[in-house]
């Protein structure tokens, strides 16, 4: 069984089926690219991963064990963290505050105050912001934001890091950057990532497979050549 | 500002002790009022200051603890009959608390609201199909023994507070007055922690309510279950300030000074300073007593 392992899960909002039968597998140390115009229901699945949202039909299950219908908190202590599109910080807690909690409560439970200390200040130097570890969340710009999220998601001691778009709306540079920063995590820390990206550039130069939903149904699934070579995708993709 | 805080908080501690052996019944009297207050304010921060979810029905804590120690006051000694009191709110507040904790902002403080006036009016009716219209309490222990133990609710309510606030629960509750979702995201057992905090913000509330009540020597619902308790309470907190340990009891403090004060002059302005006051320092002073401090004594 892959390390995460989503089988047949649709979601239906009402009259729309945001998910149809949806298989996903991701193996362990691998980054995996989620791909999708608008609507296509990327952050539905994340969701569902997650377990903010309850699937309709299906199952997700997680190094050898079902998470479906787990809340999130105990979904996190299994060692899946997302971070969210629209950020979500701590915003009257100052940044180190943010990530604190995170360590805290997050798979990390039970560690040791020293323990604790290092993974929060490894989180905070991935992403570059240790140096603003005082200040309120809530001062950062959206870029600096957008790497707390992940800060956030890295300090729970996840395995699996689900990040939903964190390069939308930063400048060229800054993707680069986190171009690195995620290439850096997985090869030092063995996390495995799954990312929604509207960049595609950066999915394409990151993901070691890529998964293709349109309309909530997988279309496409391979790797960036097959997918940049497939005609489906290029039709529904770019019209 | 902590070695500061600690030593105002041991003065107070050890004055409130000492006053008892004076046998002075007015400074005795004022020591119950302000001990008394300082409980429930510090007992309201557990939940309300941590996690934003402001509670306005306090008083039902209180009420059901003055209640069930009258019940008892006489069946059971003095110790016990507080003990269960303090444990019948416990125990209420786990029971509606998962329900409640889900309704946030301005519905929950309706809907807190809301519960303690239902509970008074129920209590009301049990009383009069029972046919008592008030109960005269017996065997109540000297004056004394109710400041002392007014005085240590004081103290570990005050602690109970500071305990939780630098604690791993703190953490939690001050992420979940942040962002609920994003707490739960990382791991925080929201709906856990929140009724975690909900019990133990009404437990000292009900031994509170059990000894004030020993005090009147008398009891009765509509005055056990009071709103005014309630506002009372969420004014001196908001007042002396949300964001530190210290802000309840300088809350408390200034109050039951100002209340003294006003009392022996212009009984009936009290309940109108209280509404100016609060109006007052939410829009001027949001920090509260606790933010003004810091700032007279240059720090933050």
């Amino acid at each position: 069984m892959a390390f995460l392992d989503v089988r047949g899960v649709s979601k239906r909002f009402g009259g729309l089926m945001a998910l149809n039968n949806v298989d996903m597998s991701v193996e362990k140390g691998e980054i995996f690219g989620l791909m999708g115009a608008n609507g296509a229901g990327k952050t539905t699945l994340f969701s569902v991963i997650a377990g903010h949202v309850a699937p309709t039909t299906g199952e997700v299950h997680f190094n050898g064990r079902r998470i479906t219908g787990l809340s999130p908190s105990r979904i996190c202590r299994a060692g899946i963290c997302r971070t969210f599109q629209i950020v979500r910080p701590f915003a009257g807690l100052s940044v180190e505050e943010n990530v604190r909690v995170a360590a805290i409560y997050g798979s990390g439970r039970g560690r040791s105050r020293a323990s604790r200390d290092t993974l929060v200040n490894e989180a905070l130097e991935s992403v570059g912001l240790t140096r603003q570890r005082a200040g309120l969340a809530g001062g950062l710009t959206l870029s600096g934001q957008k790497r707390l999220e992940i800060a956030r998601a890295l300090a729970t001691g996840a395995d699996l890091v689900m990040l939903d778009e964190v390069m939308a709306g930063l400048n060229p540079t800054e993707i680069g950057e986190m171009l690195e920063t995620l290439a850096e995590l997985r090869r030092s820390r063995g996390i495995t990532f799954v990312i929604v990206e509207h960049v595609i550039g950066a999915l394409m130069t990151l993901s070691d497979r890529i998964l293709v939903l349109h309309h909530g149904e997988r279309i496409a699934f391979g790797t960036p050549e097959e997918i940049g070579r497939n005609k489906h995708v290029e039709e529904v993709y770019f019209g | 500002m902590k070695a500061l805080d600690i030593i105002f908080g041991l003065a107070l501690a050890i004055g409130g002790l000492l006053v008892p052996l004076s046998g002075d019944a007015y400074l005795m009297g004022l020591v119950f009022q302000l001990a008394m207050w300082i409980a429930l304010a510090q007992s309201w921060s557990m939940l309300s200051s941590t996690t934003g979810y402001l509670s306005l029905g306090h008083a039902v804590f209180y009420g059901i603890g003055a209640y069930v120690c009258v019940l008892l006051t006489g069946v059971v000694p003095f110790g016990v009959a507080l003990a269960a009191g303090a444990a019948a709110s416990a125990v209420f507040a786990g029971l509606i608390g998962l329900p409640v904790l889900r309704v946030q902002g301005p519905y929950f403080v309706i809907l807190t609201y809301g519960l303690a006036e239902l509970v008074r009016n129920v209590v009301m009716r049990i009383e009069s199909a029972l046919g008592s219209f008030g109960r005269m309490i017996f065997m109540v222990p000297s004056f004394e023994v109710l400041v002392w133990c007014m005085v240590a609710l004081g103290i570990l309510a005050t602690l109970g507070a500071a305990a939780v606030r630098h604690s791993a629960l703190g953490a939690g509750l001050a992420a979940i007055r942040e962002n609920e979702v994003a707490a739960e995201t990382v791991g925080v057992p929201v709906a856990r922690l929140k009724l975690l905090a909900f019990v133990a913000s009404a437990t000292i509330p009900g031994a509170v309510g059990g000894l004030a009540l020993l005090r009147t020597g008398y009891f009765e619902p509509a005055q056990a279950f009071d709103p005014v308790i309630s506002f009372t309470i969420v004014t001196m907190a908001l007042v002396g300030g949300t964001e530190t340990v210290r802000g309840p009891v300088l809350g408390a403090l200034g109050f039951t000074l100002l209340s003294e004060a006003l009392w022996s002059s212009l009984p009936q302005l009290y309940m109108i300073v209280l509404g100016l006051t609060l109006i007052a320092f939410i829009l001027f002073v949001p920090r509260g007593l606790s933010g003004l401090a810091d700032r007279a004594l240059g720090r933050g």
